[in-house]
């Protein structure tokens, strides 16, 4: 199940290919998924590897922008984890070939340079995610569970369905359990994000960056009240609870 | 007028006014004693002339009595008058026995020996008063004699020399304003020049330098002292950009590690008392991480790059935060009142506002009692868009006003609440990136606080929409 690709002069550090992955998750129990890190980072990289290895995911490393570019081009890789600066090429000019050869992999770009342009630049290269650096790993895995989920996903579904809830967006409209439910329009988003990815963990940033399209650090947990808002329309006047809080992550709505 | 105020407050003028007084001080104390030599010599010339025809003539009437005395006075006197001379001699009765005055002049004192008096009426000049200065004498039969000469000329003259006296002053103190006036314009210049280096280095573009003008002057080697100076400066950002940055990197990786680990470690657990201690640590890791991207933020904020600025609707923004930040203030039984006023348009980062403004209103909401008040306003104040945030709290006593906005500085009252101390400080780097004014204010009760953009903008052509970065799925 662990594929350790040295090509070219790249060097991994020899403590990854000894990295065993454990506790599997439910969901890649039937396939693992396959991601590539470039990252230069020694640290940074053995950090981020260990961490996705032991969520279940089969993990290919490059610690240049040569090796990752060509790993990029060669290999099917269900997502990619891209650091902006290494030696070689760097980030955003192997986003921009990868692109170029028609492959679509979700890329995620891991930068030191939170600049609003950075992030901008980054996604016009043809990422569609960026985290800064420093970024805890729990947000790291949401965000790459969340690319991996949004490309086998149909682009724009008109209508939701998660267990007993039920979402239409054209009618503008919330059923629970046959029971129609009033929601305020930023509630309404949010339950979209939500039920858009059902089953995973949400940070509160991506909630605020998705939600309501803002980049900065809402100091209290402001999201955490529009959460608990949203509880008590989609959830309390029910018998079963399916927004659940994820401790130290964020929330998840349950399948 | 701008300019003028402008040199009127400007250094260099000033010196130039302070050297013109302290010239046209020695140069009117030079004139004025030029003055009172010259007058005071023509005086006692004429008092010198007088007291020896006094003498002349009282030797006249020592040697021949009273009628020796009057004929020696008609002799002397110049039928036209032409010297300036006055004789007069008076009998007991006062009526005039020789000279060429009409009458004894009024009011001169018996005893004064010297006197200042108007003659109306000589044969030389019946028309105007003349001015003279005379000796009077007493005969021994209590005849009475006055000797003096027509001061006229002489007061003109003294009238004259002062007026070109008082010309000369007024035109040297002219000169040296207008001299002042000029050489501090053109000094003002060049000094105004790395005053606006200075300030737009100050908003973040470290790339400017001063220019250097003439090099070999003063101004000129400040102007390179100061390049010299902000190369130095460049270098030692660059460096402290890259130190912060690595210490991003290095302590919060290991600090996320750590967090992961207790996380880890809290799966495992299953007795009550160990997992609260484990969660205690988790809360401790993630205040520690938030203060740190703070403090990271703080940092971006205030190398905020004005060359990324858009036009930004503030009344957009401030709906957004207002609506993220209301049910917050709702749940803690706070009235919430937020109002936008539509059109207003300023340069900015989205983010970067955004920011400003939630942590504004985060401070309100959190530092004000159950029952309390806050509010969110946009509006046109004297003439350029504001934001003011306020709310009914405890407030800033004013010695704290400037404290508060340092970074990790809490007052003794908020030390038990959480936060950073980080959220004021944010803030005001947002407000120096944007060249935004922040004001803390007296609320009567609480704090009002005040931002002001620098300038309002007309609404732009509706394609500046902001780009959507991250799709939803």
């Amino acid at each position: 199940m662990q594929t350790q690709y040295v090509s070219g002069s790249a060097v991994s550090p020899p403590a990854l290919g000894a990295v065993v992955a454990s506790g599997p998750r439910q969901k890649v129990a039937e396939s693992a998924m396959r991601i590539l890190v470039i990252e230069d980072d020694r640290e940074a990289a053995e950090y981020v590897l260990k961490g996705l290895r032991e969520s279940g995911y089969t993990v290919d490393h490059a610690a240049n922008g040569k090796d990752g570019l060509f790993l990029a081009l060669s290999e099917p890789y269900d997502a990619m984890v891209v650091d902006r600066m290494l030696p070689g090429p760097d980030g955003l000019s192997i986003v921009e070939s990868v692109r170029k050869s028609n492959i679509t992999t979700p890329v995620l770009f891991l930068s030191a340079l939170g600049e609003v342009e950075d992030r901008v630049a980054g996604l016009k290269a043809g990422g569609d995610d960026y985290l800064a650096k420093p970024y805890s790993f729990s947000e790291l895995l949401a965000r790459i569970e969340a690319l991996l989920r949004r490309a086998g996903a149909q682009p724009e579904n008109t209508f939701l369905k998660v267990g007993d809830l039920e979402m239409d967006l054209l009618a503008r409209k919330v059923v629970r359990q046959g029971k129609r439910v009033y929601l305020h329009p930023r509630e309404f988003r949010l339950l979209e994000y939500l039920m858009r990815h059902a089953g995973q963990v949400v940070t509160r940033t991506m909630l605020l960056e998705n939600v309501w399209e803002y980049h900065f650090d809402p100091q209290t947990n402001v999201i955490d009240v529009h959460i608990s808002r949203l509880r008590q329309k989609i959830d309390k006047p029910f018998d079963k609870p399916i927004l659940e809080t994820v401790r130290g992550a964020g929330y998840k709505l349950e399948l | 007028m701008g300019w003028l105020k402008r040199l009127v407050r400007s250094i260099t003028f000033r010196l130039a006014l302070l050297y013109t007084v302290i010239f046209a001080v020695s140069v009117s104390g030079l004139f004025y004693f030029v003055f009172w030599a010259t007058s005071g010599f023509a005086q006692r010339q004429l008092e010198a002339a007088v007291e020896a025809e006094v003498a002349g003539l009282q030797e006249s009437y020592e040697r021949s009595g009273t009628t020796g005395l009057a004929m020696a006075i008609n002799r002397r006197v110049d039928p036209n008058g032409r010297d300036g001379a006055i004789y007069l001699l008076v009998d007991q009765l006062g009526t005039p026995v020789a000279g060429n005055l009409g009458s004894w002049p009024r009011n001169v004192a018996v005893d004064d020996l010297w006197v200042n008096f108007n003659i109306r009426s000589m044969e030389w000049a019946p028309e105007e008063y003349a001015e003279a200065r005379a000796l009077q004498f007493f005969t021994r039969e209590g005849f009475k004699l006055i000797v003096g000469r027509d001061i006229r000329e002489a007061q003109q003259f003294r009238r004259q020399l002062l007026q070109s006296l008082n010309f000369g002053l007024a035109a040297t103190i002219l000169v040296g304003l207008l001299g002042g006036f000029i050489f501090g314009r053109g000094v003002m210049r060049r000094i105004e020049a790395i005053t606006k280096t200075c300030t737009s280095i100050m908003s973040g573009d470290l790339k400017q330098r001063v220019p250097i003008g003439n090099a070999s002057d003063e101004l000129g080697r400040l102007s390179k002292s100061i390049n010299a100076m902000l190369d130095q400066i460049e270098r030692l950002m660059r460096g402290m950009q890259q130190v912060s940055d690595n210490v991003a990197h290095d302590l919060r990786t290991p600090l996320n590690r750590l967090r992961s680990r207790l996380e880890d470690a809290l799966r495992q657990l299953q007795d009550p008392k160990q997992i609260e201690v484990i969660e205690n640590a988790i809360n401790d890791a993630d205040n520690l991480l938030a203060t740190f991207s703070a403090l990271l933020r703080i940092a971006r904020a205030e190398a905020g790059l004005q060359r990324n600025f858009i036009p930004l609707d503030l009344a957009a923004i401030g709906e957004d935060v207002a609506e993220m930040y209301g049910p917050l203030a709702e749940e803690k039984g706070l009235s919430f009142t937020a109002r936008f006023e539509a059109g207003l348009w300023a340069k900015g980062e989205r983010n970067l506002v955004a920011q400003a403004l939630a942590n504004l209103l985060d401070n309100a909401i959190k530092y004000c009692p159950e029952g309390g008040a806050v509010t969110i306003v946009s509006a046109m104040i004297k003439g350029l868009p504001a934001f003011v945030v306020s709310d009914t709290g405890p407030g800033i006593p004013d010695e704290f006003k400037g404290k508060v906005l340092e970074r990790l500085f809490r007052m003794e009252q908020s030390r038990t609440s959480p936060g950073s101390g980080l959220g004021l400080s944010l803030v005001q780097a947002v407000a120096r990136s944007h060249n935004l004014q922040l004001k803390l204010d007296d609320n009567h009760p609480g704090l009002r606080v005040t931002i002001t953009f620098p300038e309002a903008l007309s609404a732009p052509v509706p394609q500046a929409v902001p780009v959507r970065e991250v799709q939803a799925a």
